[in-house]
């Protein structure tokens, strides 16, 4: 035998009790590595170069109002622009839905949002040009195509919840390899017949020449419209959405908050598991000091008892949490609602420092004790 | 040849329980002499553990000192004294001697993990001592396994393993049927008399007493014979 074998058979003296700790360190640091994880998708939107170079334009109120159609002259003649389409978000209901669609419909100007959309593979030419000539085609993300089985050709309804009018559109092709394969794009020409020609569009979505060019853009257009009738806010597409992210602020506090209730409640119950796994030893720590256990070497019996115990939990919870998000799809098991769903080594280290943090604690009292008390009060405590 | 191993003088020690003191031991001078077989007796609270402990090295007397080989153990600190009562004493309880996870050789085995002995050293340690208390084809029993005599006599092969000076047992058949007992105290006998140990042992009972070379009371603290 070794002091490591000795421990380790101290460790699991009660099976039951030390498979219990051990589920809870591991069941409670999976779960917070999990809300990390939800976290960190919430509100960190995925970041490329695209993401920068796109501009969304919207109207200075509040993204609800509609901008005029006319601002498209003058943005025409802005310098460092490559594209720009108008870009509405028509947020229909989709007719296989109830209540809620998880994908967003957007009407372009086809023609002008190729470059726009130049990421996109699987649509062939010839079903761009059909897309373009047909004013009441669209392109589909192949996401969205895939969860309701939609392939090229079918039509699909929607309800219109924001603007008052239905949509009926036929597929003209399906995409991927985007940052969002879930949207459907429209023609926003269609929209505004439908609508009786308000000459109004939601949004303006333009391409800047290069990353430099992209800010110096912004402020050109929001000049442009100063003190106008319709003043306008330009931003680039990642601090627009991330704009959007800050609604989900309070479920940000919302989900930190759970996770501090998470890691406060594991400490609880596993502190004084543990402890008291320990503190029902007390009479054979005071036959070891006896025989010439000094403290010291006490201290690292039960320091190392609860650090493994903890370490093993997270190594389960966490390494776990790693494994399953590693090789899942998250993106077809959340219908989209997830799409990277990574667990990163910063999310790793916080379980281990909590796992960490609990074996010291859990150790803390059992340590005080065995330091306070003498040999021969240790041999009183079962005789 | 005996030269006395433990010498105390003028020892006392006083617990203080709020406003009462209460004396244990009452100014005690005794000498214990190298290989004696020593019963220690006398009704209970008359401070027979209290005595034993301090000359052990698990508790500090008030006043006096306590020399065990020349070493007022008192005057160590706690880290020197593990070390010390790891070398020069082995220690029998009334009860509870054993970690209940281990075996019984890894029982013995314990004291050895603080020395220097590598694994086949110990090994040999823990299967002479094992011999010596009639055990070593028990080796592989857990304490649950053993009967209380065999508990008590695995306690007694730990305390032994490391070769100490003095063996200390507090009651080690306070819970053992008569001819359990009767095992015990054979097996401390020869420690004293083939080994050349210094057994001191605490007793209620007049017929475990009797293996002792010497016996000698305690009344109130006080020696009394
Ligand atoms: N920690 C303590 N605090 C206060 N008084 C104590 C303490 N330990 C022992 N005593 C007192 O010291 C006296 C001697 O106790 P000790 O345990 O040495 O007696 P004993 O002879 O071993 O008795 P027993 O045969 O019952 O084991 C008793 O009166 C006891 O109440
Ligand atoms: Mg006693």
């Amino acid at each position: 035998m070794n002091l490591p074998s000795f421990i380790l058979k101290n460790a699991l003296r009660n099976k039951r009790r030390a498979l219990l700790s051990v589920l809870s360190v591991a069941m409670s640091l999976f779960l917070l590595v999990t809300l990390q994880v939800a976290l960190r998708e919430l509100t960190n939107p995925i970041n490329d170069e695209g993401s920068s170079l796109r501009i969304i334009v919207r109207n200075k109120v509040s993204l609800a109002q509609p901008l005029p159609a006319r601002q498209l002259q003058t943005i025409d003649r802005i310098p460092g622009i490559v594209a720009v389409t108008p870009f509405s978000f028509y947020g229909g209901l989709y007719k296989g839905d109830e209540k809620f669609t998880s994908f967003a419909q957007f009407a372009v100007d086809p023609q002008r949002s190729l470059p726009l959309i130049s990421d996109a593979k699987g649509v062939t030419k010839e079903q761009l040009e059909a897309w373009i000539a047909d004013r009441t085609s669209c392109i589909l993300g192949k996401m969205t195509a895939d969860r309701y089985g939609l392939k090229v050709g079918d039509r699909m309804q929607f309800t219109g919840q924001i603007y008052p009018c239905d949509l009926e559109l036929k597929i003209a092709g399906i995409y991927y390899g985007t940052a969002d394969d879930r949207n459907l794009m429209f023609h926003q020409k269609y929209l505004d017949e439908l609508l009786g020609n308000p000459g109004t569009v939601g949004t303006w979505w333009l391409l800047a020449a290069s990353i430099a060019e992209a800010p110096l853009v912004t402020d050109r257009i929001n000049k442009a419209f100063a003190n106008t009738s319709a003043e306008v806010r330009a931003e680039s597409e990642r601090a627009f959405v991330l704009g959007f992210v800050s609604m989900w602020a309070n479920i940000k506090t919302l989900i930190s908050g759970i996770s501090i209730v998470v890691v406060f409640a594991l400490i609880l119950v596993t502190v004084s598991t543990m402890s008291m796994a320990i503190r029902e030893r007390f009479r054979e720590l005071a036959i070891l000091k006896a025989i010439g256990f000094k403290r010291r070497e006490l201290f690292v019996l039960i320091l190392a008892e609860s650090f493994g115990l903890a370490m093993f939990g997270a190594l389960l919870g966490a390494g776990g949490a790693w494994a399953l998000f590693n090789n899942i799809n998250i993106q077809k098991m959340t219908n989209g609602m997830f799409l990277m769903f990574e667990v990163t080594p910063q999310m790793l280290g916080l379980a281990f420092a909590v796992a960490a943090l609990l074996g010291l604690l859990s150790a803390l009292l059992p340590m005080i004790n065995v330091a306070r008390t003498s040999v021969v009060q240790g041999l009183k405590t079962l005789d | 040849m005996s030269a006395n191993i433990v010498t105390i003088r003028n020892l006392s020690k006083i617990y203080q329980q709020g406003d009462i003191n209460v004396t244990a031991l009452d100014n005690i001078s005794l000498d214990i002499a190298s290989g004696e077989f020593l019963a220690l007796m006398g009704p209970s609270g008359s401070g027979k553990s209290t005595l034993l402990h301090i000359i052990a090295g698990i508790d500090r007397p008030t006043n006096g000192e306590c020399r065990v080989q020349d070493i007022d153990v008192a005057k160590l600190n706690e880290s020197q004294l593990a070390d010390w009562r790891n070398q020069n004493v082995g220690f029998v309880f009334q009860t509870f001697n054993l970690i209940p996870v281990l075996t019984a050789y890894e029982n013995v085995e314990l004291p050895l993990l603080l020395t220097r002995m590598n694994r086949a050293e110990r090994r040999k340690q823990v299967e002479i001592a094992l011999e010596i208390v009639g055990l070593a084809d028990r080796a592989k029993h857990l304490p649950k396994q053993l009967s209380g005599g065999q508990e008590q006599r695995v306690a007694i092969a730990r305390a032994l393993v490391t070769d100490p000076a003095l063996v200390v047992a507090d009651e080690p058949t306070g819970n053992l049927d008569s001819h359990s007992a009767q095992e015990v105290l054979g097996v401390l006998r020869t420690l004293s008399r083939d080994a050349g140990k210094t057994v001191i042992m605490v007793t209620h009972d007049p017929k475990a007493a009797a293996f002792g070379s010497r016996q000698i009371h305690l009344e109130k603290g006080e020696l009394s014979k």
